[in-house]
């Protein structure tokens, strides 16, 4: 392989890790507050916006939320300092299983296979079949 | 191998690493609009460099193809006469707005250039997040017609070097706006975030190099609006950092309904990003018509 890519890559690479040691050391990322019903609501309408939003509830740690939106699932839930948002069937989340405190929805989609949810202490469930209801 | 008596990229990477540091000491001492996420900035970084080894890994085939089509040019031009390089400057960029606007108009190639796209954030680095399959997807075989016309490839490799270092800069949010001339000729910043937005009014337009004229001339030119600020990333925002979905997430998607409906494969693998057989997805038109129609409904003069 050519000497100089050989260099341009190496240079490449130490640089990468100083600019985002940089950028991590910042901290200048959006400031985004815990999810509320409201703020969830406005997060779904903005990515969802033909979506009628029934019932929501808000996961223990504020970073995800489930909809109800006519007989599908409104999932969201935080990336970085933005959100991701997805449209499951209940049955997806009827599967969803708890461990640990956590709840995980599976999606089977390769962009974002999977949303995680923090249960307030003591439950042993998510309430999604409440919010199905 | 094609001799590059200068390299406008490897040229620019300190002029690279030096805006992004210059950037974020911007956002950081509140002078400018700038916000950087650490995975997301990372992620970018990290793409960025993915795309050298890519290149790498082609440029034996890139480099041997360029020069068999050389060996059967038709005219006589050389990299002195001045003339070639204004030719080549609009005939190349000419034909990254075409090679661009085809990456987001037809999947197999927006599988790749959806890398560029999926931050949710617009910054230098999201300049650096770049695919790391265009090359194999073919995207550099259109400039073979240059070739093929007379261009030496040495000369072709430069100017899309001078393209690409032009564009670094205009991923921004720190710079408004350009002078009025510089935003009615030129890429800008302006107009290169309404490319790399979301909002259903910005999808599939602004997909210039240098010149913003191409744009304008074919109809896929639009304005940056205060009323309606550029939300960044993918219609369907990615569900993490992890560099291999990030990377391959559309391909791993495209083979996923290849499988499940094999007899669509072509629809799946050419048509629009989001055309599903049974119509049950939305594509950039789709989503834009129902934009539309809520617009009318809501405020009718927003729409237009």
């Amino acid at each position: 392989m050519e000497q100089g890519y050989l260099i341009q890559f190496a240079v490449s690479a130490v640089a990468i890790i100083v600019l985002a040691s940089v950028a991590a050391w910042a901290r200048i990322p959006r400031k985004v507050a815990p999810l509320d019903e409201s703020s969830a609501r406005a997060v779904i309408a903005d990515e969802l916006p033909d979506a009628l939003v029934e019932r929501v509830w808000i996961d223990a740690a504020g970073q995800a939320a489930v909809a109800k939106s006519g007989s599908e699932a409104v999932v969201l839930f935080r990336v970085g300092d933005g959100f991701a948002v997805r449209q499951a069937p209940w049955s997806k989340l009827a599967k969803a299983d708890a461990r640990d405190g956590r709840v995980i929805i599976r999606f089977g989609d390769p962009a974002a296979p999977a949303a995680r949810f923090q249960l307030a202490p003591g439950a042993k469930s998510a309430p999604f079949s409440e919010i199905a209801a | 191998m094609i001799d590059l008596p200068f390299d406008p990229i490897r040229t620019a990477i300190p002029l690279f690493i030096a805006l992004v540091l210059l950037e974020i000491a911007a956002g950081k001492l509140g002078r400018a609009k700038v916000v950087y996420e650490g995975k997301d900035a990372w992620t970018s970084l990290l793409l960025g460099l993915g795309n050298t080894i890519q290149t790498a890994l082609m440029l034996g085939v890139i480099a041997t193809t360029m020069l068999w089509v050389y060996s059967h040019h038709i005219f006589e031009i050389r990299m002195t006469y001045w003339w070639a390089w204004v030719v080549l400057f609009f005939a190349d960029d000419f034909i990254f707005y075409w090679v661009h606007r085809t990456s987001h108009e037809r999947r197999i190639w927006w599988a790749s250039h959806v890398n560029h796209h999926s931050s949710q954030h617009f910054n230098l680095t999201t300049a650096l997040r770049q695919p790391l399959t265009q090359l194999v997807v073919g995207q550099w075989l259109p400039w073979l017609l240059l070739i093929w016309l007379g261009f030496p490839p040495a000369m072709i490799v430069i100017q899309n070097g001078v393209s690409l270092v032009y564009q670094f800069w205009i991923h921004t949010e720190a710079i408004k706006k350009m002078p009025r001339w510089v935003e009615a000729v030129m890429n800008t910043p302006s107009h290169h975030r309404v490319h790399h937005a979301r909002n259903p009014r910005y999808l599939d337009a602004n997909y210039a190099g240098i010149l913003i004229i191409w744009d304008r001339l074919f109809g896929t030119y639009i304005a940056e609006r205060e009323d309606d600020p550029c939300k960044y990333g993918i219609v369907k925002n990615l569900g993490g950092f992890n560099f291999l979905r990030v990377a391959f997430h559309e391909w791993m998607a495209i083979f996923q309904d290849i499988a499940r409906s094999p007899k669509h494969a072509a629809g799946y693998l050419f048509g629009p990003p989001g055309w599903s057989h049974d119509g049950s997805r939305e594509t950039s038109d789709t989503i834009k018509a129902k934009w539309r129609e809520r617009m009318a409904k809501t405020k009718p003069a927003k729409a237009a």
